[in-house]
Formats: C-alpha cells, structure tokens, sequence
C-alpha cells in the first residue's frame, strides 16, 4: 500500500492516502485510550480518546477535500478520478461524483460516521457510558477508515495519466436528486451509529437503565428522519428518471435501506414502553443492534454483488470484508446481550391486552415481520442460487402480497395507540373513543364506494386513513379546548403533537402509495410530427424534435401538446456512454394526479417519435406526506430530552 | 390472547411472568409465516434462463414468469402499433418473442437481450419487459458472464458462417 503514495506522480493522490493512514492510526489509538479509560475508569485517558476523535475527523476531512480537489481540478493521475470524471461535467456532477463510485461512497460514509463520532464527543455527558460509547463509535470508525486506507482506496495514483477521465455513470448525472439521495441515506445509515453504541456501551458497564435511551433519542430520531427522506428521495429520483412511471421496484437495494427504516421506526415507538414503563429492555437493545446491522447489511448487498440491482456496483474485495464487519456486529451484539441477560430482565409487569404499551408492542411485531419478509424475499434469490445454482430473482407480486396487508396492520395500530392510555384501559372506554373514527373510516369506505372505487386494498386503505385522521383530531381538538388554543398544545408536548403530525404525513403518504398503485394507467404509441393521436383518452401531438448539444453529450427534445399543454420530455445520450440513450421524462404535477411523458425512441431524422403516457393518482401525496412526517419529527425534536415530570408510573416501577 | 393478569395480587408475590404465552405466539407467528413465505415464494420465483435450459424445463416452467436471455432473430417491428416479433436463441434452441412496446435502434438482428414474460403452452414467448443487453454495467441478467460467453460464442459462429 505504501508504495503507491507518490507525492511526485500524485500528489493530491498522496495527500489524500497519508490523511486517511494518519486517521486510521488516530483510531487505533482511540480505541485503545477508551477501552483503557473504561477499564481504569481513568479519566485522563477518555479525554485523550476524546481528542483523537478530533484528528480524527480532521484527517478524515482532509482526504476528502484531497478527493473532492482532485475531482474539481480533473486530476487524472488519481486513479477515482480518472475512472468516475471527466473534465466536460458540470462542476455539480463533478462534485456528486465524490460519492458516485464504490471507494468515494465509503469515503463518505467514513467522513459523516468521523462527523457524527466528533459531535458526540462534543455533548457526551461525563458518565461511565463515555469511554465505552466512544470506543464502540472507535470501532465503527475503524471498520470504514479501515477500508477506505485499505482495501477501497480511492487514492490510488495512476501511472499513466489520460487526458480525459471516463466520466460517471449516465444514471447518476440525469437528475439533481442524487446529488441529495446517497448524502440523505447516509446520514440515516451513520446516525444509527450513535444510538448502537450507547447500546454497547450500556451492555458493558451494565448500566441498563433507560438513560442510555434518553441521551440516544434524539440521535435516534435525527438518523430516523434522515432516512425516511433518504428513502423517499430514492423514490422520487426513480420516478424523475427512469421513465416507467414507479417509485418503488422493490429492487435488493431498495430493500436494504428499507429494512433499517422498518426497525428503526418499530425502535423508536418501543423505547417509549421502557421510558414510560420500564418494560423491553432487552427487546431494544436487539432492535437497535439489528437495525444498526442490517445498514451494514444494506451495504454489503449493494456493493458485493451478490444480488443483482440496478445499484449493484462492480465487486472487489469490498463484499467479504463487510460480511466479516456484519459478522462482527451480529456475533458481538448477540454475545454482549446474551452475557446481559439476567440484568436485562423487566421490572415491571407485562403489558395489559388493552394498553398504549400492547398496541406499541404489536405494532413492533408487524415491522419485525415485515423486515424478516423483505430480507427473506431479498436474499432468496441468493439462498436458490446457492442451493441449485439456478439463477432466479423475486417479483414485485411477492412483496406487494405482503406489503399491503401488513401496511394496514399497521395503520391500523397507529390509529388505535394513541387513544389507548398507557398500563391499562377497559373495553367499555375504548369502545367509546374508537366510535366516531371507526364511524368516520366506514363512512369514508362507503363514500369512495358509491363513487366508483373498487379495490378491496384501497377502499381498506381509506377508511384506515379516515379512522386515523379522526382519531388524531377528535385528541388534538379535546386536548385544545382544555388547554385554550392549539399552539399552546405544541409548545406545550411538541413531542407527541410533532408524533401526531408524524402520523398525519405517514397517512398522506398512503393514500399516495394506494392510489398511485392501484390506478396507474400507461399507454404506448408512435407519433408522427404534426398527427394527433388518442392515448388514454388524451389527445397527444407530435410538435417538434430538436436535438441540443452539451459538451457532456447531447439531448433530443420532444415538444408534444397533451389536451393543449406543452410537455418537452428529453432523450439524454452521454458521451462516456453513446448507445445507452436516458430518458428524462416530463411530469406536470397535480394534486389529484400526474401526467407522465417519456420518449421511448426517437426518428434521427427527427419525423417521428415514440412516446409512452402514463397517468396515476395521488403520486404528489407521496412528496407531501413525506415533508409532513419530516415535519412532524422536527417539531418533536425540538423537545427536551427529559420530561420534566417522571410520570408516575415511573415511580410506582421504581418502588417495584 | 394470553390469559389476563389480576391486577389486585399484591406485587411481592408476583413469580416472573409465565413466558409460555409469548413463546407459543412466537413460535406461531414464525410457523405462519415460513408457511406463507414458502408457499408463496414458490409461486413468486422467477427464473433466469437460456433458450436450452428452457427447452428441458418447458414442463416445470409454462405459464410462470422467467427471465430468457439469448440473440436476437428475424426482427419485425411496426413502429406505429408498437407490435414487436422477433425469435430469440442461443444456436441451439430458438424461441418466437412476442412484444408490444417502443423498442430502441438498439435492437437489431444478433443482438444480445433479456425478455421477461411467460411461455404459452404453444412455446411462444409473451415478453412484458425488454432488456436490451447494450452495455456491461447494466447488470440485469445474474449470470453476466455465462451470457457474456454464450453471445460471444454465437457471434463467432455467426461469423464464420458468413
């Protein structure tokens, strides 16, 4: 490795590859200062594995502005470069191209796990957890510093310099969305970070308390949010680009950044039992160690190879030393929970059948049976593969079977949690509160009935959202006329009105998800320059084809009026990839439904033009409910750690 | 579903809660599950094949969704009804391919591709998704290289034959 530093042929290369050497030794001896600080409780030496966290972060950033230098400079003697640039991007694409590429995308999975590693080192508390959490973010750091200096260096010099580099991947450029998607994700992905190792730290010193979830909630909820926009963003980038009309494939990758989402999500709503009630303490420690896991093993599936996607990157060495690094956090996390065991044990009574803690407690059920499905569906191809050595892969059918029913599962607990009082409620009360949103949801079943809805999914689905949304205002508007007025309500608890929001986005977001599924038209035809045509009911006509050159490539553009309007969907062809033509659809949003346009095949003679139409409902609520949800995470951010009031249950349990 | 707890005993004398009720619904829940993902993945798995393998697992595979990559023949297209025919073929077995979309200037006569669809019982190949194999990090198919070599392979024939 040492040999390729050659400050003469590269030096931004050399920079770059003594950065990331220098912070790889700043690691190691972190981790060695805070398992020793931890140890013999020295204070002196926490401090010190504090202060490494800082170098760092500093060498880590200082490799990757090397890279991004190189990136801006078009330096071709750094082999990255070389292979994912070209000096005719736009600078914005040059930038993205940092993270287009397998080494630059650890590169900034390391640089944000260092950023995150040095805010935490600046808010730890001085308690006993301190060196143990930092050791265990030591140990993350380690992994991906590690790999980054090591076997997925992008700061490998070239010895043949070319005159120009062979540009990113056309996927990546067609649209400004990935410029934000991977950096989202990952900030979801490395915010986990933090809340596993408090976990670890907890497990170690046995301080098993819920204070290692009180200082991690935040973090918890920050890598929640990040995600869910990361998810969603991943999604609208798909439906931007790809031209078939979709947002979700259910493609391996897609799924891996889901199955973190779906843990994360069923982590966050059971932490508030051990808050409240002192119960699942082992229960979360698992979520958070299975949720923090399957990122990695996002990670390893999008870049081993191992399953095909249309993220897959090329292999390499990468695949088995992230498997070694998942092996590593499920065999630790299981051996460090199963020795803390006995002091993991609940001290209160289990959940009543009818409490705010059971309706949590299934609902983490459903998002547990809903990852197991979508890993086991994921991985099978893989499992076949081994087995019979036939190559195979799962349908969207397998998932959407699935899908569906555990979504409404799922709506309808959200719908019912929050009506139920925590410990314990009659029937005869519950039956009282859910009258009017059960009401408000058949209603809303019968309505959307008369006026033509036909599948059984989305009638369910309706009426699930209405039950939910009555039930949210029949609470925010009883809980507002006690009070006065309903800002005093969300300055007052913006931790459960920012949940409730939450809830209110994830509600829009549904009825998005149920629609745009279920009434997705599209329709294909060919249309010469000047002829209408029907499509869908529409009348479509072919206006003009005009091509446009760029120095990155060239773009032929289509002017085609649907029902008057002027759409002017694009066929993108990039120069480091001439026969790979990239649609960029045309979409006219609406609140109650898109119009799709995308250029299938073009005339080089620019007299005809393929085209195909695509019409769904409700996509926009998709975006909508998403910024909701955003929202309403942020408004509960904003509330402090720590109620000020133990609730006085918290009492009764502690005298237990 | 478990039996309900009295909240009146006084709490010293509650023993640890009988944990039978979780592990049976656990163990339940799981059964269920692997019954359902089982069954259904069976029905859901698609395979990827070539023309040959297809033609010794016709019985198995008419009428479910599979992937089948091989070399393009005996193209006819019309552009305005998008109604796409074609036989797709790996030397030694070859298939009719019926289509109805837009299809690129990229696909011509030996050119590689992947379709996805069903076969009907007269062995004519439905596609309802054309995978036109244009460039060697569209990584669709799973067995890359085995394709790789067989295209390759069928190229040169071709143009020996020539």
């Amino acid at each position: 490795m040492l040999n390729l530093i050659s400050f003469q042929s590269s030096p931004l290369a050399a920079l770059g590859q003594v950065a990331m050497l220098l912070a790889l030794a700043f690691t190691l001896a972190g981790l060695w200062l805070s398992v020793l600080g931890g140890l013999r409780s020295d204070p002196r030496s926490t401090e010190a594995a504090r202060r490494s966290v800082w170098a760092v972060f500093a060498f880590v950033s200082l490799a990757i502005l090397a890279l991004l230098s190189a990136l801006l400079r078009d330096d071709f003697s750094v082999r990255y470069v070389a292979e994912h640039s070209m000096t005719t991007s736009p600078t914005w694409v040059k930038i993205t191209s940092l993270w287009g590429a397998l080494e630059g995308s650890i590169l900034l999975w390391a640089w944000l796990l260092a950023g995150y590693a040095f805010i935490l080192s600046l808010t730890l508390r001085r308690d006993a957890l301190r060196p143990w959490a930092l050791g265990a973010m030591f140990v993350s750091l380690l992994f991906f510093v590690g790999v980054v200096a090591g076997v997925a260096s992008p700061f490998t010099p070239l010895a043949q310099i070319p005159l120009q580099g062979q540009g990113p991947n056309p996927a990546l450029q067609n649209h400004w969305m990935m410029a934000v998607h991977p950096v989202l994700l990952y900030l979801g992905f490395v915010g986990l970070s933090v809340p596993f190792a408090y976990a670890v730290a907890a497990l170690i010193t046995g301080r098993l308390s819920d204070h290692w979830l009180s200082v991690t909630r935040r973090w918890t909820l920050m890598a929640w949010v990040f995600l869910t926009a990361a998810i969603v963003a991943g999604g609208w980038w798909s439906y931007e680009t790809l031209g078939w009309g979709g947002y979700w494939a259910w493609d391996p990758v897609e799924n891996a950044s889901f199955i973190p989402w779906l843990l994360t999500t069923a982590f966050l709503h059971s932490i508030q039992i051990q808050e409240k009630r002192n119960l699942l303490r082992g229960w979360n420690i698992w979520l958070i160690v299975l949720a923090y896991t399957s990122t990695v093993l996002g990670t390893f599936l999008n870049r081993s190879g191992i399953v095909q996607s249309v993220h897959a990157f090329a292999g390499g060495p990468v695949g088995p030393v992230f498997l070694g690094f998942l092996a590593l956090l499920l065999i630790g996390g299981v051996a460090l929970t199963a020795w803390r065991t006995p002091k993991l044990r609940d001290l209160g009574e289990a959940p009543a059948p009818l409490s705010r803690e059971a309706a949590f407690l299934a609902g983490n059920w459903l998002f547990l049976v809903f990852s197991a499905v979508v890993l086991l569906g994921t991985l099978f191809p893989v499992i076949v593969e081994a087995v019979t050595g036939r190559k195979s892969s799962i349908g969207a059918p397998f998932f959407n079977t699935f899908s569906v029913p555990i979504g409404l599962g799922l709506l309808l607990l959200m719908g019912v949690g929050p009506l139920l009082p925590w410990r314990r409620a009659d029937g005869e009360s519950l039956l009282m509160a859910l009258r009017l949103p059960v009401g408000t949801g058949v209603l809303a079943a019968i309505i959307a009935a008369v006026l033509g809805v036909r599948s059984v999914a989305v009638l369910l689905t309706l009426a699930l959202c209405a039950y939910n949304v009555a039930g949210l205002a029949t609470l925010t508007l009883r809980a507002a006329r006690q009070r006065g007025s309903l800002t005093a309500l969300l300055s007052e608890q913006p931790r459960r009105y920012g949940a409730y929001t939450a809830h209110l986005g994830l509600v829009v977001l549904a009825l998005g998800l149920a629609f745009s599924g279920a009434y997705k038209q599209s329709g294909e035809t060919t249309l010469n320059l000047g002829q209408d045509k029907q499509v869908l009911g529409d009348t479509l006509r072919l206006e003009s084809l005009r091509e446009a050159k760029y120095d990155y490539g060239s773009s032929a553009i289509t002017q085609i009026r649907v029902n008057g309007q002027s759409f002017a969907p694009r066929m993108n062809v990039y120069a480091q990839d001439p026969g790979t033509p990239f649609p960029t659809p045309a979409v006219r949003y609406s609140v109650l439904g898109d119009t799709y346009l995308v250029t299938t095949n073009i005339d080089k003679n620019g007299k005809w033009a393929s085209i195909r139409l695509i019409k769904s409902p409700l996509v926009s609520w998709i975006w909508v409910g998403t910024l909701i949800i955003v929202l309403g995470a942020g408004v509960t951010l904003l509330s402090p750690a720590r109620p000020a009031v133990r609730k006085v249950t918290g009492g009764a349990v502690a005298a237990d | 579903m478990s039996a309900p707890s009295s909240p009146q005993l006084p709490q010293a004398r509650r023993r640890r809660k009988n944990p039978l009720p979780y592990v049976l619904a656990g163990v339940a829940l799981a059964g269920l599950l692997t019954y359902i993902i089982f069954g259904n993945l069976a029905q859901s798995i698609e395979y990827f094949v070539t023309p040959t393998e297809y033609k010794a697992q016709a019985a198995n595979l008419q009428g479910h969704t599979v992937r089948i990559g091989g070399l393009v023949r005996a193209v006819k297209y019309d552009r305005n009804s998008l109604d796409l025919n074609f036989n797709v073929t790996d030397g030694s077995a070859t298939f009719p391919v019926v289509y109805q979309g837009a299809v690129s200037d990229l696909f011509k006569e030996n050119q590689g591709v992947v379709v996805r669809g069903t076969f009907n019982a007269q062995n004519v190949f439905h596609a309802n998704e054309l995978i036109v194999k244009h460039s060697e990090e569209y990584r669709i198919p799973r067995s890359q290289s085995e394709l790789k070599d067989m295209l390759k392979n069928a190229k040169d024939a071709n143009a020996e034959g020539q």
